[in-house]
């Protein structure tokens, strides 16, 4: 371990204030001895720079799929009291509310038939790739709607159910959303691409339940062994890419304007109630509407071609959950024995809340929010439940990932896309793209055991495990 | 001018040089798309473009945004750029060719330029942007 940093639990360490100057509390993250080989300097010294933020609340924390970002560290944690506290892109990221939603199928592996034709009918329904346009035009009113209402507006408009945006984090539509505070240039650029998957780590997987670990968890979520699902994953396009952009550049001048010094300009924040502060988080909070229906939409595309290609009923394919892994929100949470507001932040992190948080649907509070781990194209995914320790130690917050290893450099000299897709056939996993280079870029080889992310915050208790996924088949930008 | 990739486990880092601050403006563009597209061969698009900020840093920042808000709305795919730099101003014409899905899907998508570690140096023949891409 780095020199400085200090175990204070199995799979606990503690950054020291003074590690890096102007630290105003201790950083924390979450690690195993198997994962601590690969921890990158960088990303400790971004977990320390996120301490010296202003109103920054008891930790600047890190879950073990922590790596080397930008700002924050991917994997960060960190919340902001109301009235002395900050709020920055850089602990958001570009993607804003880069997410994953997980569906269920009525279908079994042995039901799954012409998979080679599922494959296609899925990447012909949903675009992919850089450059990718949508089919559907929208105009500046519905946009505007979507960016409102979230995940509500798509299914008022034909692309769900109603359940749908009720098993999403946030119920798919954040409050405070504010269109007005974003560019004309990311409306450009989020009109022509709604229900589209981007490229990079997004992905859309077909997978098999292969071991339920809480049964009753897995009943509650609707889950069996054996079953035939399908993952999302992707954010908020062009339009949050924008947003952030934009922001960073008006909250860099906040930075000087109220006087706060930062390690990073990455880092650039202004007071949660400055005007500043306050048009990112519209603007956020719309694009994190944006993501929402964006993944409603494809997963409304997906539901068509298996109810087309199995004739099975629409109905019958339920959304699990959505969550955000890239996103600032105001969440009430006990410090120090004192509820208190504050505004969390979560780069590369997802959301854990416990058993009876009222931002449950009714049918799972008893289990808890469930917490959706996409591993690699070629490693298992999990389902695991928020926790009650996730809420006291975490801001109920956990891991969003197994976290990359090798980087694209490296990955492309070492991998060859081709190679890569015909050791998964082998294994019976397809893989669609549109270029063998986005294949290289994602090979399992260039993630973290996602196994080992998920054991430490299962031991850990910051989430516990209810189900693995194997993938069968993907499709990728 | 030329740019090569350097080591970073989740993003795309980059350095670029050119014997002068504007062809080290117009490398960095060609360089993003690059990495964005696959290639970035010259063509018949041309664009007029116009940043303004407060520091060099800031102000190449501004520059490859826009460009790459550009890029995205317009379907061009910048292969340089004709650039005058003046106090807290670029100015450009930007040359291109028009996005074609066969040919320009070998690339990975650029979500953001990194304001962490972009760094302008200079050494005894060049200078030098260090950047990191969010992809």
């Amino acid at each position: 371990m780095l020199p400085g940093v200090t175990r204070i639990g199995p799979y606990e360490w503690e950054v020291p204030i003074g590690f890096v100057p102007n630290m105003r509390v201790p950083g924390r993250f979450f690690l195993s001895d198997l994962l601590a080989e690969t921890l990158e300097p960088g990303a400790v010294q971004q977990l320390a720079n996120v301490a010296t933020m202003p109103g920054i609340v008891k930790h600047s924390l890190a879950m073990p799929d922590i790596h080397w970002g930008y700002g924050f560290p991917i994997g960060g944690v960190a919340a902001f009291g109301m009235e002395d506290g900050v709020i920055s892109p850089g602990g958001v990221g570009f993607d804003i509310n880069c997410g994953v939603r997980i569906l269920t199928t009525p279908l079994a592996a042995a039901d799954l038939v012409r998979k080679r034709e599922l494959i296609e009918a899925l990447f012909a329904a949903v675009p992919t790739g850089v450059g990718a346009k949508s089919t559907l035009r929208l105009d500046r009113k519905e946009l505007s709607g979507m960016l409102t209402d979230g995940s509500k507006w798509a299914v008022e408009h034909g692309f769900g159910i109603r359940e749908d945006f009720l098993h999403c984090e946030e119920q798919g539509s954040m409050v405070g959303a504010d269109p007005g505070a974003v560019s004309q240039k990311a409306l450009q650029r989020g009109m022509p691409q709604s229900g589209t998957l981007g490229a990079g780590n997004h992905f859309l997987e077909i997978q098999r339940v292969d071991k339920v670990f809480d049964l009753k968890a897995a009943g509650a979520y609707g889950l069996s062994e054996g079953q035939i699902c399908v993952m999302i994953h992707c954010g908020s396009r062009g339009l949050g890419h924008q947003v952030c952009t934009d922001h960073l550049r008006i909250l860099e001048a906040a930075t000087r304007k109220y006087g706060i010094v930062l390690p990073d300009r990455q880092l650039a924040c202004a007071p949660l109630s400055s005007p500043e502060g306050l048009a990112y988080f519209g603007a956020m909070a719309a694009s994190a509407n944006y993501a929402w229906a964006n993944r409603q939409m494809i997963m409304h595309a997906t539901r068509e071609v298996f109810a087309r290609m199995y004739s099975i009923p629409y109905e019958d394919m339920h959304l699990v959950y959505d969550v955000a892994h890239n996103v600032a929100k105001f969440e009430e949470h006990v410090v120090d024995g004192r509820r208190r507001r504050v505004c969390v932040h979560r780069k590369g992190a997802t959301r854990a809340f416990g058993p009876g948080s009222p931002d449950l649907p009714p049918a799972y509070s008893e289990a808890g929010q469930p917490v959706i781990i996409p591993g690699s194209m070629g490693t298992p995914s999990f389902l695991l439940h928020g926790t009650a320790t996730a809420m006291e130690r975490t801001f109920g917050s956990t891991c969003h990932g197994a976290g990359r290893v090798m980087s694209r450099t490296k990955a492309k000299k070492q991998l060859s896309g081709q190679e890569i897709k015909e050791a998964l056939g082998k294994k019976g996993i397809m893989v669609r793209a549109h270029h063998n280079s986005a294949i290289a870029d994602e090979a399992p080889e260039v993630y973290k055991p996602s196994e080992e992310v998920v054991r430490v915050v299962h031991e850990t208790g910051i989430s516990r495990l209810v189900a693995r996924f194997v993938p069968l088949g993907v499709i990728k930008g | 001018m030329s740019f090569e990739e350097l080591e970073h486990t989740a993003d795309v880092r980059l350095r670029v040089k050119a014997d002068t601050l504007e062809e080290l403006f117009s490398e960095a563009a060609r360089a993003m798309m690059v990495v964005m597209y696959g290639s970035a061969e010259p063509g018949p698009m041309r664009r007029k473009i116009e940043v303004r900020a407060p520091d060099l840093e800031s102000l190449i920042h501004a520059f490859l945004s826009e460009i790459l808000y550009i890029s995205e709305v317009e379907e061009m795919v910048v292969s340089g750029a004709d650039v005058r730099l003046a106090e807290g101003c670029a100015e450009g014409d930007l040359v291109g060719e028009p996005f074609q899905p066969d040919r320009h899907r070998a690339g990975t998508e650029i979500k953001g330029i990194s304001l962490s570690g972009l760094t302008v140096s200079r050494d005894n023949h060049s200078y030098i942007l260090e950047v990191i891409f969010d992809v």
